[in-house]
């Protein structure tokens, strides 16, 4: 049986990963001022981070629509594909996931859709270890999704409270926080809820905090740096982190700006980082 | 001492024949509480810093007060009941470090006394001892040259006086000699002392409550303070919110040089006719007069004062309008304080102003207790905020080196699983409350709070209130000083001056972010003019103005 691996582009898949897994890719849609941008094209995200905080109109964020998910299951079964597995963006976030579930209702039985509860590379992650095991069934594959979604830990400090207050994706008791004073809020993605760990407030005791976190999770088998534009600051964080941690840190780290659809709801200058525990810490 | 006095002889003779019970212990209560309260302004007045804070004498007033409320009362003869009640009073009533001390004093007495029917000379010992005992374990790093000696050399005085004589009257005289002594050591035993060239402030109160019950004892007056001048220097005029009285609504100062030597004892003998609150200061010839008198008398000091020599200065002030004004500013709007459920963590904190007061409520405290650096709140006020949430997990903010004991104290006398987190600055405490999860464990979150205490630099800038050479800083009185995490580092002519020096020294270059709370003192303008020069000096650095609304302090400032 052959299956094919489905994401959408908030699982932010590295292009050269994507390629090697034949993983298919959705696009969601990102508008800004009216113009609407295929997750990825048109606008790189360097620029887009570098203007955001300066945005007058606050960009918003569409999920694919029911007619490119058919139109991507569709694709796959012509080229021999026997079954999908569609994994995607946490459903308490976005629509994403029900609308691939209702898409695969025109497949009955051939497309299983499952919510990753993550996003960006938490999400990434688990498309990763369901393509690498994709060749043995859909058991395996299934299988390698649970394995991680058990030792997934996602976390970002964010640089501003602004965005989040926003983007209306987050519980009140999270978006209420600070209120008067300017403060960076340090956010956990469990289960596809957003829950508040705190708040710093300055950059040197949010990479405090990070780094704490992170040291929390080792041992590590896979870890992806998330950064909403902070270059810089996050290869900073990871040479720290890597000299601090060195062999619980596996060998392989991503490092990634994260996508824009996500990103706008996050703000600029935000860091963070997704984790797979190993078998060992768990 | 005046003991071959006839009257005082036939007094001590009634006294030694009336049992030493509950009633009598409660009349030696009363007559310390209002020998320190006569005092009261002397003890303030051994301030060692030049800043408004938390008066220990007036702390110790207030502590004593409570207890003698819970026993004012009372019937008990029993004196070890009695003394467990003035202990319970005390307990509740306990506002700031020297405050609290007094409590514990208060409650190893009573321990020395349980199931006694009248005083003895072995019981007063047992008594004195207990108290020292209880008061030393009740400070973490006891230190020497404060109320905790002087409590330990009226042990020793009893224990010592003892051997010579069983009688509780001349016990207790002894316990007095021996404390005024103690007290004048204690420049010897701390340095702080020595630098500033005062007492003890809370050795000194704890003497004055002895002494207030020997001369209750002798039969003297305990309603005048000893006809003393101090310093001009020492006159603590502006500290603290003034203690306003009932129909004393104006208060008056006037400068004078008299005419030749100046008859002290008549000169308070006629301010006491006019009204209250009575300070005379002096320095090169010139003095200082201070009292509080209602508006009939406003103009009869100075009228006075006149006949006696030439006035250089005269002040007047409303009080009662002033307090009038701080009640409106205090009242404002109503918080929005977070809402705790049973099972999760409240935080109350302690908050010197409505604008910190509205951003300590922003970061989800539940319930906030007015005071500060001025107005240390005592052990029922803080105990008072929590007890009623309906959760029993409870981390207290002092905000304040001065209120961590009577937090302390809070948390040792309810049932509520309490832990302080001893932040010393509003600073601290906001570091805290960011590091706040109520769904958390308590303990592990206490610890998390208590580990981002470090996070922050705290800066104080308020106006000096005498002039000192401290800590290498020299101050004249009225200057803008500066402290740094507690320490002075720094005196300046303007609040600009000041702040920016205060920056130098906290290294802000190296820092992220300045926050500059406010005082009620200082206009949004003002504030935001200085935030504009800091933010020249310091253009890397992130500057945020918040309205903190705090009095005496024109500014609070955290650095990270």
């Amino acid at each position: 049986m052959k299956i094919g691996i489905v994401t959408d582009s908030t699982s932010d898949l590295p292009e050269d990963l994507i390629e090697k897994f034949g993983v298919e890719v959705v696009p969601t849609l990102l508008i800004i001022e009216g113009k609407e941008y295929a997750d990825g094209k048109g606008i790189s995200r360097e620029t887009f981070y570098a203007q955001l905080p300066g945005m007058k109109v606050f960009p918003t964020t569409a999920a694919p629509s029911l007619g490119e998910f058919s139109a991507c299951y569709r694709h796959l079964f012509e080229r021999g594909y026997d079954h999908i597995l569609s994994i995607h963006a946490a459903a308490q976030l976005t629509t994403t996931v029900n609308i691939a579930r209702q898409a695969a209702m025109d497949f009955p039985g051939q497309v299983t859709v499952v919510d990753s509860g993550s996003l960006s590379l938490g999400a990434g992650f688990q498309v990763l270890a369901a393509a690498e095991v994709a060749e043995k069934g859909l058991q395996a594959a299934l299988e390698a999704v649970r394995w991680v979604q058990e030792r997934l830990r996602v976390y970002a400090a964010l640089d501003t409270m602004k965005n989040l207050r926003r983007s209306g994706r987050v519980p009140g008791a999270v978006a209420a926080l600070g209120g008067l004073l300017s403060i960076k809020p340090v956010i956990e993605l469990a289960s596809g809820v957003v829950k508040a760990l705190g708040a710093v407030r300055t950059t040197e005791q949010a990479n405090e905090r990070l780094s704490s976190l992170l040291r929390s999770c080792a041992p590590l088998e896979r870890l992806a740096i998330l950064h909403t534009g902070a270059e810089t600051r996050a290869r900073a964080f990871l040479k720290r982190m890597m000299e601090e941690m060195g062999r619980s840190l596996p060998r392989d780290i991503l490092m990634l700006n994260v996508t824009p659809v996500i990103g706008t709801h996050l703000g600029a200058n935000g860091l963070g980082f997704a984790a797979v525990q190993s078998l060992l810490a768990a | 001492m005046v003991l071959e006095s006839p009257d005082i002889q036939k007094r001590l003779e009634k006294f030694r024949k009336a049992p030493m019970d509950g009633q009598a212990l409660k009349r030696l209560v009363e007559a310390g509480l209002t020998w320190l309260r006569t005092n009261q302004q002397t003890v303030n007045a051994l301030n060692v810093f030049p800043v408004p804070d938390g008066d220990t004498g007036t702390n110790m007033v207030l502590t004593m007060q409570s207890a003698y409320n819970e026993v004012s009362n009372l019937g008990h003869r029993n004196i070890g009941e009695m003394a467990a009640a003035v202990s319970q009073g005390a307990l509740m009533g306990a506002r700031g470090n020297s405050g609290v001390i007094l409590s514990q004093l208060w409650r190893g007495f009573s321990r020395g006394l349980q199931g006694k029917e009248v005083l003895d000379g072995p019981s007063l010992v047992k008594a004195f001892a207990e108290a020292r005992d209880t008061a030393y374990k009740g400070v973490v790093r006891p230190v020497e040259g404060t109320i905790l000696t002087v409590a330990k050399d009226v042990a020793a005085a009893a224990e010592a006086g003892f051997q010579f004589t069983q009688d509780p009257i001349e016990l207790l005289e002894r316990v007095v000699k021996a404390a005024d002594e103690s007290v004048q050591r204690t420049p010897e035993l701390l340095p702080v002392l020595k630098q500033a060239g005062v007492v003890d402030s809370g050795g000194k109160g704890l003497f004055f409550i002895l002494e207030g019950m020997l001369r209750h004892i002798y039969g003297l007056p305990l309603d005048t303070p000893l006809v003393s001048v101090q310093p001009l220097s020492a006159m603590n005029l502006e500290s603290a919110m003034e203690e306003v009285e009932e129909g004393q609504d104006f208060e008056v100062v006037v400068d004078f040089y008299p005419q030749g030597e100046l008859d002290l004892q008549s000169f308070y003998g006629r301010l006491e006719e006019m009204g209250t609150s009575i300070q005379v200061g002096e320095g090169d010839g010139m003095y200082r007069m201070h009292i509080h008198v209602p508006l009939e008398n406003r103009y009869r000091p100075i009228d006075y004062i006149m006949e006696l020599g030439t006035i250089t200065k005269v002040a007047m002030e409303n009080l009662v309008a002033q307090m009038d004004e701080i009640d409106q500013r205090t009242r404002g709007d109503k918080l929005e304080l977070a809402n705790i459920e049973p099972g999760q963590i409240a935080v109350v904190t302690v908050s010197p102003g409505p604008g910190l007061s509205r951003i300590f409520a922003s970061l989800g405290v539940a319930a906030i207790v007015e005071g500060g650096q001025t107005m240390n709140p005592s052990t029922q006020e803080i105990l008072a905020a929590f007890e009623n949430l309906p959760t029993d997990k409870v981390i207290i903010l002092p905000n304040n080196k001065n209120i961590v004991m009577a937090a302390n104290q809070a948390k040792e006398v309810t049932v509520k699983e309490v832990i302080v987190v001893p932040s010393r600055t509003v600073p601290q405490g906001l570091a805290a409350m960011l590091a706040l999860d109520p769904n958390g464990e308590l303990e592990a979150v206490a610890k998390k709070m208590n580990k981002s205490l470090t996070l922050v630099k705290s800066g104080e800038v308020t106006i000096a209130t005498r002039s000192v050479e401290i800590d290498g800083v020299n101050v004249e009185k009225g200057q803008v000083i500066a402290l740094l995490d507690g320490k002075l580092v720094c005196s300046a002519a303007s609040a600009e001056e000041a702040v920016l020096c205060l920056l130098e020294k906290a290294d802000a270059a190296q820092q992220e972010l300045i926050t500059l709370f406010y005082g009620e003192d200082l206009t949004i303008t003002e504030a935001n003019r200085i935030a504009d020069k800091v933010r020249e000096v310091y253009p890397r650095q992130e500057i945020e103005v918040q309205d903190g609304g705090q009095p005496h302090y024109l500014f609070i400032i955290s650095v990270e």
